[in-house]
């Protein structure tokens, strides 16, 4: 079990007449090695969420274990190096987490603060701008003047140069382009299935992820109004509205076809391609 | 960090001084002033301490909020106290306490204590008006006050338009720190977990991107504003209108007799009685 947190509640400002409830009795369980999509509607508590799982958030009450660590609500929080070392997070505004003056250093910062040398740290930077598909030319450079898509990039990678075995992105794809957006979404499968990293992403763009995902956990007013499957989750589809999130296209369009064609109980197509595929084989054997 | 940060932080009680007109308050605030330099003796000093509970209690916020607005400054505090001590030298007063050659003076000791309590209650009182008082009726309230400044050509506004964004930004420039620490304790270096010098390195690598950051926040700010049609000393058509109505009146009269009863205790030397 990659991340278990079990009746975990969290206010901002505790014990302050500005006190804010964001997590409520909180139950999560996740597999590691698995890809995971967190949906909400905003203020919902993804991010509060997100900020657990590797410390910088400590529960108020309740208990979070991520990996071998535990962190218990009320009591003092063991050194977090360890945890931080192998959970990577990379932040809702990644553009805003740079600091150094070229964008070299700051992708070493991650990886010479968990005690690699000079050198490594350099061969692993570069390593990471190659799998963000970013030109080597720019890690002189200094990243406030790279774009905005740019920055993203390079903050992602100053995240998987430290080599995480869980990395948890806050909405990665936010101000990406189209076609960084599909490669980066990629990537992240990849990362998953090919090196056996849990990946857990913060998405409003569900259908992005739909097809990728192995589950899926949905936030409400700060708890946890489901988690499962995608095929559960099109099961329940109906309910998300009432949790302010639009049912995705892929799910209504899939819902369509399995009710017209008596699919239920199938393995969803939730990508276009998966899906045009899908029908073109029941109209042809309609056609017969 | 934000959670300890009182500054503009207003607390809605919905209490009688909340609803005072801003410059009311402002003003009431000057007159706390005088009246909290012109009390010298014990009596003055309880007779500041009584009114200045009395109208706390009717702002109807705990009492715990006001005592934390004055606690970041005990260093201070601790310091004029000690100053004061050693600094009195009354040759035909009594003695306190004596260590070696240097004797600690009544004198000194009352003068230090009186101090401290004037900082302290200078402090958490004032910032009734920070607490009963949103920051948009604040700036109002500073720019009423300010007005007779037209005579000498300064004008209020330019100065009150200073003023409400450079209170705007401090939080704003703390969350932005704030969001970088966190991104770099994610990457391994926690400013709670490093020594004392690496810390200060840490917080030095912040002044660029924070500074940046507010630089990019100003332009964005000037060009939403200017978007809008402002112009900087142009008469504008105020939403809110402050009114000023009797309870404002009475609120500013309860320190005038507070200051006329501290003027008339000094002045006949009441307080002689009282002092040690």
């Amino acid at each position: 079990m990659a991340i278990t947190f079990e009746k975990v509640n969290y206010e901002y400002d505790a014990n302050s007449m500005w006190s804010q409830a964001a997590l409520q009795g909180v139950n999560l369980h996740l597999e590691s090695g698995i890809l995971v999509g967190i949906a909400g509607a905003t203020g919902s508590g993804k991010s509060t969420l997100l900020q657990m799982f590797n410390g910088i958030l400590k529960p108020t009450s309740g208990t979070v274990q991520v990996l071998d660590i535990t962190l218990k609500g009320g009591e003092k929080a063991p050194k977090l190096h360890q945890l931080r070392k192998r959970v990577g997070l990379v932040f809702q505004f990644p553009e805003q987490q740079l600091f150094e003056d070229t964008v070299e250093k700051d992708l070493c910062f991650g990886p010479i603060n968990f005690g690699c040398s000079v050198d490594e740290a350099k061969e692993r930077a570069r390593k990471a701008m190659e799998k963000m598909g970013l030109d080597l030319s720019l890690l002189s450079r200094n990243p406030f003047q790279l774009s905005g898509g740019q920055m993203r990039k390079v903050a992602i990678a100053s995240v998987l140069a430290m080599d995480p075995e869980i990395v948890v992105l806050d909405e990665p794809t936010a101000t990406l382009d189209p076609v960084s957006r599909a490669e980066l979404i990629q990537l992240l499968h990849r990362l998953c299935q090919e090196e056996g990293r849990t990946v857990i992403i913060v998405t409003h763009r569900m259908d992005e992820l739909l097809p990728f995902a192995n589950q899926w956990v949905i936030l409400h007013e700060g708890r946890t109004v489901f988690q499962g499957t995608v095929k559960a989750l099109i099961e329940q589809a109906d309910q998300m509205e009432s949790y302010g999130i639009v049912i995705p296209q892929s799910i209504r369009y899939w819902r369509a076809i399995s009710e017209k064609f008596g699919l239920s109980g199938e393995d969803p197509c939730l990508s276009a391609e998966a899906m045009s595929k899908r029908i073109a084989e029941l109209v042809s054997a309609e056609d017969v | 960090m934000s959670e300890k940060l009182l500054i503009g932080r207003t607390i809605d009680t919905g209490s009688w001084v909340h609803s005072i007109d801003p410059r009311a308050k402002m003003i009431a605030m000057m007159l706390y002033v005088v009246i909290i330099i012109l009390s010298n003796t014990w009596l003055e000093m309880a007779c500041v301490v009584v009114f200045s509970l009395a109208i706390i209690a009717l702002t109807r916020i705990h009492i715990k909020y006001f005592i934390r607005a004055a606690k970041p400054l005990w260093v201070l505090m601790l310091f004029i106290f000690i100053v004061q001590c050693i600094k009195v030298v009354d040759k035909n007063g009594a003695i306190l306490l004596s260590i070696g050659s240097w004797n600690l003076y009544v004198e000194g000791f009352k003068l230090g204590l009186f101090s401290v309590l004037r900082m302290v209650f200078l402090v958490s009182f004032t910032a009734i008006l920070t607490f009963t008082t949103t920051p948009g009726r604040l700036n109002q309230g500073l720019e009423g006050v300010l007005k007779p400044l037209k005579v000498i050509r300064v004008s209020p506004d330019r100065f009150t338009l200073m003023v409400s964004i450079a209170l705007r930004f401090i939080p704003s420039i703390l969350e932005e720190a704030q969001i970088i620490l966190k991104a770099q304790a994610s990457r391994g270096a926690d400013v709670r977990e490093l020594p004392w010098k690496e810390k200060g390195k840490m917080l030095v690598s912040l002044l660029v991107p924070v500074t940046v950051g507010a630089f990019r926040r100003a332009e964005d700010l000037v060009h939403s504003m200017e978007s809008r049609g402002f112009r900087l000393g142009e008469p504008r058509t105020k939403y809110h209108r402050l009114v000023w109505r009797s309870r404002d009146t009475i609120f500013i009269g309860f320190f005038i007799v507070m200051l006329i009863a501290m003027v008339w205790m000094s002045g006949y030397g009441t307080g002689e009685l009282w002092t040690l």
